[in-house]
């Protein structure tokens, strides 16, 4: 025959049995499921957090080479211009002086040209000078058909070399 | 036809027990063993081979499992409660197995007082522990003075009372859908005693309706009307259950309009009932705790 109890009964035995069931129960929750699957989510998280901070590191490391980088960038534009400034300068310089330098050789030049030209003409005119003294002296040696001493000579040619110069 | 509501079936009594007298081995135990089994090594299963990436599909719904009740105690109970909730999920898991075993058939260990009052009482010794703890134990004592010293059985009734109402309300819940169950399959099996008996007195009216349901099934199938085919089917069935029922034996036993109506019941008193009575339950005892514990 099967013996049942009735709808509520109270019995001890059956209440201390389901308190214990209840701790061992949770015992085994915690142990085997919860424990461990807290442990998984806290580890997942502990990863991502790493991996944020990780990137925000190399953010921060990426904008400081960027800022160096833009600076360098700065500094080489600021060089190349007054590279490119003082050149112009130099170069500006260079070729002012260079023309003052070719004007003055230009003017030396043409001064000793003028120089050279003026000691030719003199150097030319007394050649002309003797020569013409010269052949004076012959013409009137054949016209005069004698020997005039020196003094008589010397006052004759320079009479007619000043006669000549007049007429030059 | 008679119908006994009883409570758990008693598999054993030991007399003489030390400490104890009687003890009567009760169906409300063994099953509970038997929960214990499933949950414990539906823990282990989901509890094994964790991966922090790549995680698998049963992986992801342990996760989802244990983020969902963290943070269930930490809306209830704010986030200073953490050691309670390996508590909390034991009791919601072991009732919501317990509640729901009753559809495959099983005695359900919740349809037992002792199991609820179990729960509950430690749940009391957490809520006096954490009263005497936040007040200290000669203003726990004084509390029950408040507000008139004449009031202090009124006062030690009312805690007393906490856990009998948590407990019974579990209780009641479940035994109700229990009762309502076992009425609705009397009253299913009563009827079909009676319909089968009085179409299946006569052998010729029992042929004759079957008969009659089967053309009507086959004309209606041709013509494609499905509410009249389903309703030839039922008349040819129902003949062919008043013959077998008047044969007698065995077959004549079966309550056949018992088949699938209960389910409909089931489906709510078993899972909803079940679910939401485990769900109040948590919840109760996070928020007296809580409470307890003060602001």
């Amino acid at each position: 025959m099967e013996l049942y109890q009735s709808l509520v009964a109270v019995e001890p035995a059956t209440l201390i049995v389901t308190i214990c069931n209840l701790f061992l129960q949770m015992y085994i929750v915690k142990k085997f499921f919860l424990s461990k699957v807290l442990a998984i989510l806290d580890k997942r998280r502990e990863e991502t957090d790493q991996e944020i901070v990780q990137a925000k590191n190399a953010k921060a490391e990426a904008m400081a080479i960027k800022a160096t980088y833009e600076e360098n960038m700065k500094q080489a534009k600021a060089q190349a211009n007054e590279i490119l400034t003082h050149a112009q300068k130099t170069a500006t310089a260079r070729s002012e002086e260079i023309i003052g330098q070719a004007q003055a050789q230009a003017a030396q030049l043409k001064e000793k040209a003028s120089a050279e030209i003026a000691q030719e003409k003199k150097k030319a005119l007394n050649e002309a000078k003797d020569e013409i003294s010269g052949i004076a002296v012959a013409i009137a040696e054949k016209v005069v058909e004698r020997q005039l001493n020196e003094a008589d000579q010397e006052k004759l040619v320079s009479q007619f070399i000043e006669n000549l110069g007049g007429a030059l | 036809m008679e119908i006994s509501i009883n409570g758990a079936r008693i598999l054993a009594v030991f007399e003489n027990v030390p400490l104890l007298g009687t003890v009567r081995l009760t169906q409300t135990v063994a099953m509970s063993w038997f929960v214990m089994i499933i949950i414990s090594a539906l823990c282990i299963w989901l509890g094994s081979n964790l991966k922090v990436t790549g995680i698998s599909r049963k992986q992801a719904v342990a996760e989802m499992a244990v983020t969902s009740l963290v943070k269930f105690v930490h809306n209830n109970m704010g986030t200073g409660f953490d050691h309670y909730i390996p508590l909390v999920g034991t009791i919601f898991i072991t009732s919501v197995i317990s509640n729901t075993i009753s559809v495959m058939g099983f005695w359900s260990p919740t349809a037992d007082l002792m199991t609820e009052l179990g729960w509950a009482l430690v749940v009391f010794v957490l809520i006096t522990y954490h009263k005497i703890k936040a007040a200290g134990f000669g203003a726990y004592l004084k509390g029950f003075l408040d507000p008139l010293f004449v009031l202090a059985p009124i006062n030690v009734m009312a805690e007393c009372f906490t856990p009998i109402s948590m407990a019974c309300r579990h209780f009641g819940n479940i035994l109700s859908g229990t009762v309502i169950s076992a009425l609705i399959y009397g009253a299913l099996t009563t009827a079909t005693h009676a319909l089968l008996g009085a179409l299946g007195s006569s052998l010729v009216a029992a042929l004759i309706v079957s008969a009659a349901g089967v053309v009507l099934a086959v004309v209606m199938k041709k013509k494609g009307k499905t509410v009249f085919f389903i309703l030839g089917i039922i008349l040819a069935l129902l003949g062919v259950f008043a013959l077998l029922h008047n044969a007698g034996g065995f077959l004549g036993e079966i309550p056949f309009l018992a088949i699938g109506i209960p389910a409909v019941t089931g489906a709510y008193f078993d899972w909803f009932g079940g679910c939401i009575q485990a769900f109040i339950f948590c919840t109760l005892t996070t928020l007296f705790i809580k409470q307890a514990a003060g602001d």
